[in-house]
C-alpha cells in the first residue's frame, strides 16, 4: 500500500519542475495587472501630494467619496494616487519636480518655498476659497494614560525631567505649527514679559529627547512607548482615539494655535485634458460633503457650524491663528529663525 | 528484563547525547549571541504580521496598495537583475582579462556603491537626472523626466547592487586558467566561442548566484529609493518603502505583513543562492 520512494534522480528532477512551475506562477502572478485585457480604457487620475496627517482622511474618505461622485456626474472612472510625508518633505519632493498635480501643505510657509523654487508662479492658493485653506485643527499635548507627569498647559512642559517627543522643524509642518503653538502661548498670558516666548521655547526645547520626521511619525514614536509628552495636532489624538488607541489623553493648553492647511495646485503639471477634473476635485474639497468628512475624521472644518458635529472636540479658552502674528512669513523669521534656531537651539547645543 | 533494557535504552540514548551536547555548544552559542541581534527582531515581524490572525494578515496583504508595491519590487529586482548580469558580467570580464592602466583603479570605483551611504546614490542621480541636473536639463526640453518614475528607480537599483555581479564574477574568471582559452584559440574558435564554450559553462553557477543576489538586493533596496521614487503608491512605490510608509503613519500591523513577506522570499531567494554555490563547489571537487 506504502508508495515506493521515488530514486534520487527522480526526486531531484521532481524539485526542480516544482520549483521552476513555482517561480513562473510567481512571475505570471507578477505582471498579471500588465497584461493586455482587452476593453478596460485606463481612467484618467489625479496625483497628489500631502501631508502626513492627512493619509487617512484623503485616501478612506475623501478619494472614494469624490470617485463616486465624479463616476455619478460623468460616467467616467478616476484613479486617484497619493503620497504621504512630512510636509517639509513633500515641498522638497515637489521642488525636485515629482509629477503632483495637487499639493496639500501644512504650512503656507511650505507654499511660499515652491514660488521660490520656481515650481508654481505667484500665490495662487490666495485665489481659492478661504485662502487656500481646506482645514484647520489645534495644537494639543498627548501625554500618558492618567497625566502622571501632570502636565496640563505649555508651561508644565518647561519643568526638568518630563521628556518630549517633537516633530522636526526641518521635515514637518507641524513642528512650525507646535513653536508658534509654545511661543505665542507664553506671549499671550495676561502680564507676559517680553522674553516670556524665549523662555518657554527653551524649558521645552532643553526637554526635547526624539525628533521625528513628520507628526504623524512622532505619533508613531510616543505610541511605541517613548517619551512623557508629545506636542501634535489635535486631530491626530481625536483620530487615533477613535480608532482604539488607548496610550495617551489629551491635555488641552489655555491658549494655543489653530493650524491652517493649504492646497496648492500645481498649474504646470495639469494638462488641458485634466483641467474640469482638478477643477471638480478642488470645488469638491471645499463642499459641504467634503468638509463633514474632514469633521467626522477630527478636522476642524473652515465651516465653523459644521463643527458642531465631533463632540470630541475640546474647548480651548484663547485660541490663535498664525495671522496674529502677522502671517507665516514673518512668523518665520522672527520666531522660528531669529529667537527658536538662532536663539534657542544654540543656547541648548552649542 | 524490560525494566532493564528500557534501562539500557536510556544510557545508550544518554551516552549519545552526551557526544553530541560538545558539538553542539558553539552553535548554541552562535543562537544566543545573535538572538538579541538578529533572530528576535525578525521574528517581532512576524509576530506582529500575524498578531491580528492569518485573516487579518491576509487581509493586510491583498490592499491594492499593497499588491502593487510587491509586484512592482519584484519587476524592478528582476529587471535589475538582468541588466546587471549582462552588465556586471561584462566589467568582470574586462577587468580581469584584459590589462590596461587604471585597471585597480578602475576596479574600486566599480565596487563603490557598496560603502556609498545609498541615501548619497539617490541624490547624486536626483542632481544629474532630476531638472536641476546635468542630463535633467537637457532631456526637459523634450518631456523626458526619468527620475520619480520606474525608470528612475531602476536606475537607481542598476547603481546600488552593481558590485553584487561583479562580486562573484570576477573571483572565477581570476582563479580560471588562461590556457583554457589559449587552446581553444589554437584550434580555431573565435572570441565569442571561446566565451561560449569555455568561459561560460563555468560561469553558470556565478551567474546565477549573482543574478539571484543582485535580485535580493534590489528588492530590499530603500535608501536610494527614497529619494528617486517619489513614493507614489500605485505608481513607484516599492514593498519597502511601502512599508516605511506604513510604519509611519502607524499601521504596524500592514507594515510588518509586507515585510513578513520580503523576509520570506529573501530566505528562499538565498536557499536557492547556497544551492548553486554548493552545486559549483562540487564542480570544483570533481575537476
Amino acid at each position: 500500500m506504502s508508495i515506493p520512494p521515488l530514486p534520487l534522480r527522480k526526486h531531484r528532477l521532481l524539485i526542480k519542475i516544482v520549483t521552476v512551475c513555482l517561480i513562473l506562477a510567481l512571475a505570471l502572478w507578477t505582471i498579471w495587472p500588465w497584461l493586455p485585457s482587452g476593453s478596460k480604457n485606463r481612467p484618467q487620475t489625479i496625483v497628489i501630494y500631502g501631508f502626513s496627517i492627512l493619509e487617512p482622511v484623503i485616501t478612506k474618505s475623501i478619494f472614494p467619496a469624490f470617485q463616486k461622485k465624479w463616476q455619478a456626474q460623468t460616467g467616467y472612472d478616476v484613479e486617484i494616487v497619493a503620497s504621504f510625508a512630512g510636509s517639509g518633505t513633500v515641498t522638497n519632493q515637489l521642488i525636485m519636480g515629482v509629477p503632483a498635480e495637487l499639493a496639500l501643505l501644512s504650512t503656507e510657509l511650505d507654499a511660499e518655498r515652491l514660488i521660490q523654487a520656481g515650481t508654481i508662479k505667484t500665490e495662487t492658493w490666495k485665489r481659492l476659497p478661504h485662502g487656500g485653506v481646506i482645514n484647520r485643527t489645534p495644537f494639543v499635548i498627548l501625554v500618558r494614560p492618567g497625566n502622571p507627569k501632570k502636565i496640563h498647559d505649555f508651561t508644565d512642559l518647561t519643568k526638568p525631567g518630563i521628556r518630549i517627543i517633537h516633530p522636526d522643524p526641518l521635515t514637518s509642518g507641524g513642528a512650525n505649527w507646535a513653536i508658534i503653538a509654545e511661543y505665542g502661548a507664553a506671549v499671550r498670558r495676561p502680564g507676559a514679559n517680553p522674553d516670556a516666548g524665549r523662555l518657554m521655547l527653551l524649558g521645552i526645547w532643553r526637554n526635547v529627547v526624539a525628533q521625528a520626521g513628520s507628526a504623524r511619525a512622532a505619533k508613531t514614536q510616543f505610541d511605541n512607548g517613548f517619551g512623557d509628552a508629545l506636542i501634535t495636532y489635535e486631530q491626530d489624538g481625536i483620530w487615533s482615539r477613535a480608532h482604539g488607541s488607548t496610550h495617551f489623553e489629551i491635555v488641552y493648553p489655555r491658549s494655543t494655535i489653530l493650524s491652517e492647511h493649504t492646497l496648492v495646485i500645481i498649474d504646470h503639471n495639469i494638462t488641458q485634458a485634466q483641467r474640469d477634473l482638478i477643477q471638480a476635485f478642488t470645488d469638491f474639497l471645499w463642499s459641504e460633503e467634503a468638509q463633514r468628512l474632514f469633521v467626522s475624521h477630527g478636522f476642524r472644518s473652515v465651516d465653523e457650524k459644521l463643527n458642531s458635529a465631533n463632540r470630541e472636540f475640546g474647548h480651548i479658552e484663547d485660541p490663535f491663528y498664525i495671522s496674529d502674528f502677522g502671517g507665516w512669513r514673518q512668523a518665520k523669521s522672527s520666531i522660528i529663525d531669529e529667537t527658536w534656531k538662532n536663539g534657542v537651539l544654540r543656547e541648548i547645543r552649542p | 528484563m524490560e525494566k532493564r533494557s528500557a534501562q539500557g535504552d536510556k544510557a545508550m540514548n544518554h551516552n549519545t547525547y552526551q557526544k553530541k551536547i560538545p558539538s553542539m555548544l558553539p552553535a548554541g552559542f552562535l543562537i544566543l549571541v545573535m538572538m538579541p541581534l538578529l533572530l528576535l527582531p525578525l521574528a517581532s515581524v512576524f509576530i506582529y504580521a500575524l498578531q491580528g490572525g492569518l485573516q487579518k494578515f491576509i487581509s493586510h496583504l491583498v490592499t491594492k496598495d499593497a499588491l502593487f508595491a510587491l509586484r512592482f519590487s519584484l519587476i524592478i529586482a528582476f529587471a535589475t537583475a538582468c541588466i546587471n548580469t549582462v552588465l556586471g558580467t561584462y566589467a568582470a570580464y574586462v577587468l580581469s582579462k584584459t590589462r590596461f592602466p587604471g585597471r585597480e583603479q578602475l576596479g574600486i570605483i566599480l565596487n563603490l556603491p557598496v560603502a556609498i551611504p545609498n541615501v548619497v546614490v539617490g541624490t547624486s542621480l536626483l542632481l544629474l537626472w532630476g531638472p536641476i541636473g546635468l542630463f535633467g536639463q537637457i532631456l526637459e526640453p523634450f518631456g523626458i523626466q526619468p527620475m520619480f518614475t520606474a525608470v528612475g528607480v531602476l536606475l537607481a537599483h542598476i547603481f546600488v547592487t552593481f558590485p553584487y555581479m561583479l562580486g562573484t564574477i570576477k573571483p572565477v574568471l581570476d582563479d580560471m586558467q588562461t590556457t583554457y582559452e589559449e587552446a581553444a584559440f589554437t584550434i580555431g574558435a573565435n572570441r565569442w566561442q571561446t566565451f561560449r564554450y569555455i568561459v561560460f559553462p563555468v560561469l553558470k553557477g556565478g551567474l546565477v548566484t549573482g543574478a539571484l543576489l543582485t535580485f535580493a538586493h534590489s528588492l530590499g533596496e530603500f535608501g536610494a529609493t527614497v529619494m528617486v521614487s517619489g513614493n507614489l503608491r500605485l505608481r513607484t512605490q516599492t514593498a519597502p518603502l511601502y512599508i516605511f510608509s506604513q510604519f509611519e503613519a502607524g499601521n504596524i500591523e500592514a507594515a510588518n505583513a509586507v515585510a513578513a513577506i520580503l523576509a520570506v522570499v529573501s530566505f528562499l531567494l538565498f536557499s536557492l543562492i547556497i544551492y548553486f554555490t554548493g552545486r559549483k563547489y562540487n564542480w570544483g571537487h570533481h575537476r
